[in-house]
């Protein structure tokens, strides 16, 4: 479903008429996003920015034939928001909310595995195809159209690389934050197949962190797929605290597991370059494709 | 967050788990006479993995050693952590030494059962044998799970570790816990006896864990990072007490990038910091707790300041900046503003008019020069 998205794509918001979801159905329409209808508990609204608004998930498909969702709800909300939108068979669906508790994620990522969805999620600032259209908040200064795909555990550290990449001419063909808690929806190496077989794309981006194993596991992927794609990759936290959790939930190391140490080995032994600034690897990105 | 070990007993012991007769010691003013025969076993209490390499863990024949041990141990830091408490528990005599884990796998979104023959290995060693069984959140396929691995035992252990299966599966999904580990499990007469216990739990749950919240403020020295998210809503983790540079910064991935490279410049970062800047909504408070954390610690040297505004309005918050900074006098040194992105240019006049003596850059080399030439540094 990521692979197929376009300005063409059909998308509801959950939770569009909260202050923060109306100010973002704006910015994603004035980005190109097709959003064809907003869901909200306030029976009120029946409008937002020119957007119809309907009761719950079901009228709002019914009514509108969309597919993708982004949820803009609240931490405790995020479940019922996602179940709302399964039944309704919506296919992909983006949840931005922070703070979700992991065993919450955990029954969600179930969920939506039974029902054959795609969850990008929890604690992401959403995905994008450049110069197309966004789910979610990606900032617009970052985005451009170009030959990197990127995939990135951190809003923040992913907003910064793309910004200063785009400066230099180098933009991205697809952009998908999976989030930083442990237990998501889409990981790193789920996207990897996704972004080899996308034509517009020439290079990846991994933007990762220390904390669980998703760039071991994409480490894996990587090593066994046939791939002639270049992966850079950046893996902040090397001087992360052990047994605290960096601002991320995932981002958590005890004992050996999770380490900086760990997740480059792999990442090299895979054939990915790892970069010990994000200077580094906009010089290289730039050398490869601008 | 990982628990010290102590704390997740206290855990264990409300599941009805098993644990050795122990006593938790804070200072040597403190230490009860020891009943009974030892030997004893003196740990330190302290929330990191590999303690017994470490040299936190010691094992003592008598009394007058533990006494000893403890006022060592009481003065010492383990991997950077100071001791603040040890742990001294009578030591299990003659039996075999186990390793049960309970934690939850991201990966294939199930709870995965370690079960190994062994004591004293690495969760991660422990991950990679063949003694593992994936199975569903729910209690009886957990117990299941540990009941399956155990069935080469004999009868009596079967028993004994079926049991324990089923009550760390009741506590690892009521508390909602990331890991339950017991390294070593011991067995006597009556069953199993948890010998260590090391408990990851999930900070976002703990709206509805009164008990663990309850277990981290009445321990808010042992874990302050914890206590600071719990009271002001936002992440900062002290990562060196000795630090030369405060930060303050917004967003998880790009704060943790920022230690590194300061780090591999030759800096020493005091803290880790994601204030969330789409939080503040037109009030200091946040930076005002920040700039006294900082300012609480001796050796900063520098304040660095680094906003990435993909939304957020940098002109409003160079005037929270301002305000915070003003309304904190202890902030005595100088102050380096790395903005980039909404309203860079009207933050910037901002700044230069109520705070001229602060150095603003859009690039982040930039900034990173200022602050090598207020350490004295040559610019890398």
């Amino acid at each position: 479903m990521i692979g197929e998205l376009s300005r063409r794509t059909p998308c509801l918001v959950q939770g569009a008429t909260g202050r923060t979801g109306r100010a973002h159905v704006e910015r994603m329409l004035a980005y190109g996003t097709n959003i064809v209808a907003g869901v909200s508990g306030r029976a009120d609204v029946t409008e937002v920015a020119g957007v119809p608004v309907f009761g719950d998930c079901k009228a709002a498909v019914d009514a509108t034939g969309a597919v993708a969702s982004l949820a803009m709800v609240p931490p405790a909300g995020v479940f019922a928001a996602v179940e709302n939108a399964l039944a309704a068979g919506i296919r992909l669906i983006v949840t931005v909310a922070e703070g979700i508790p992991v065993h919450d994620s955990l029954r969600i990522s179930r969920k939506v595995r039974a029902a054959g969805a795609t969850w990008v999620g929890p604690s992401t600032p959403g995905l994008a195809v450049p110069g197309e259209m966004k789910l979610g908040f990606l900032p617009d200064v970052s985005l451009k159209p170009g030959p990197l795909a990127f995939m990135a555990k951190s809003g923040t550290l992913s907003y910064e690389t793309g910004y200063r990449l785009a400066s230099v001419g180098v933009g991205q063909s697809i952009w998908v934050g999976v989030g930083g808690d442990p237990v998501k929806g889409v990981r790193f190496a789920d996207l990897l197949p996704l972004f080899l077989r996308d034509a517009r794309t020439r290079g990846i981006v991994l933007i990762g962190e220390v904390g669980g194993s998703e760039e071991e596991e994409f480490a894996d992927a990587l090593a066994k797929a046939d791939s002639s794609k270049p992966v850079y990759a950046l893996v902040a936290g090397r001087g992360a605290k052990e047994g605290v959790s960096m601002g991320h939930a995932g981002a958590l190391m005890f004992g050996d597991v999770g380490t900086f140490a760990s997740k480059k080995k792999r990442l090299e032994a895979a054939g990915a370059r790892v970069f010990a600034s994000i200077d580094d690897l906009v010089s290289a990105c730039r050398r490869d494709h601008a | 967050m990982l628990l010290i070990e102590s704390d997740g007993k206290a855990l264990f012991r409300a599941a009805g788990l098993r644990v050795p007769e122990g006593v938790v010691v804070g200072a040597i003013e403190e230490m009860p006479a020891l009943a009974g025969a030892g030997p004893w076993i003196v740990k330190a209490q302290v929330p990191v993995g590999g303690r017994g390499k470490a040299g936190g863990v010691v094992r003592c024949d008598d009394a007058a050693a533990v006494r000893s041990v403890v006022a060592r141990l009481l003065q010492s830091r383990i991997k950077g952590h100071a001791v603040q408490r040890c742990l001294v528990e009578r030591a299990v005599q003659g039996s075999d030494e186990y390793y049960l884990s309970l934690m939850l796998d991201p990966a294939a979104c199930a709870v995965r059962v370690a079960l190994l023959r062994e004591g004293g290995v690495e969760v991660e060693q422990a991950v990679a044998t063949q003694r593992v069984r994936l199975c569903d959140p729910e209690p009886a396929a957990i117990a299941a799970a540990v009941r399956e691995l155990a069935s080469d035992e004999p009868n009596a252990r079967q028993a004994a570790i079926a049991d324990i299966g089923e009550k760390l599966a009741a506590l690892f999904l009521a508390r909602e816990l990331m890991l339950a580990e017991i390294n070593p499990l011991f067995f006597d007469a009556q069953g199993c006896i948890a010998g260590d216990a090391k408990v990851v739990v999930d900070l976002n749950a703990l709206d509805r864990q009164p008990d663990i919240a309850a277990l981290i403020e009445r321990n808010a020295a042992i874990y302050p990072d914890a206590v600071r998210k719990l009271h002001d809503g936002f992440d900062y983790v002290e990562v060196d007490p000795d630090g030369e540079i405060g930060l303050v910064t917004t967003g998880a991935g790009l704060s943790m990038m920022l230690i590194d490279e300061l780090t591999a410049r030759g800096g020493k970062p005091l803290n880790f910091c994601d204030i969330r800047t789409g939080q503040l909504r037109g009030d200091p408070t946040r930076l005002m707790r920040v700039f006294e954390w900082i300012s609480s610690r001796p050796n900063v040297r520098v304040v660095l300041v680094n906003i990435f505004a993909g939304i957020t309005d940098l002109a409003e918050f160079a005037e929270l900046l301002c305000a915070a900074l003003e309304r904190t006098p202890a902030i005595k040194v100088p102050v380096v503003a790395r903005i980039v992105g909404n309203r860079f240019a009207e933050a910037r006049a901002v700044l230069a008019q109520k705070r001229p003596d602060i150095a603003v850059e859009e690039a982040l080399d930039r900034a990173l020069g200022h602050v090598d030439r207020v350490l004295g540094r040559p610019h890398a």
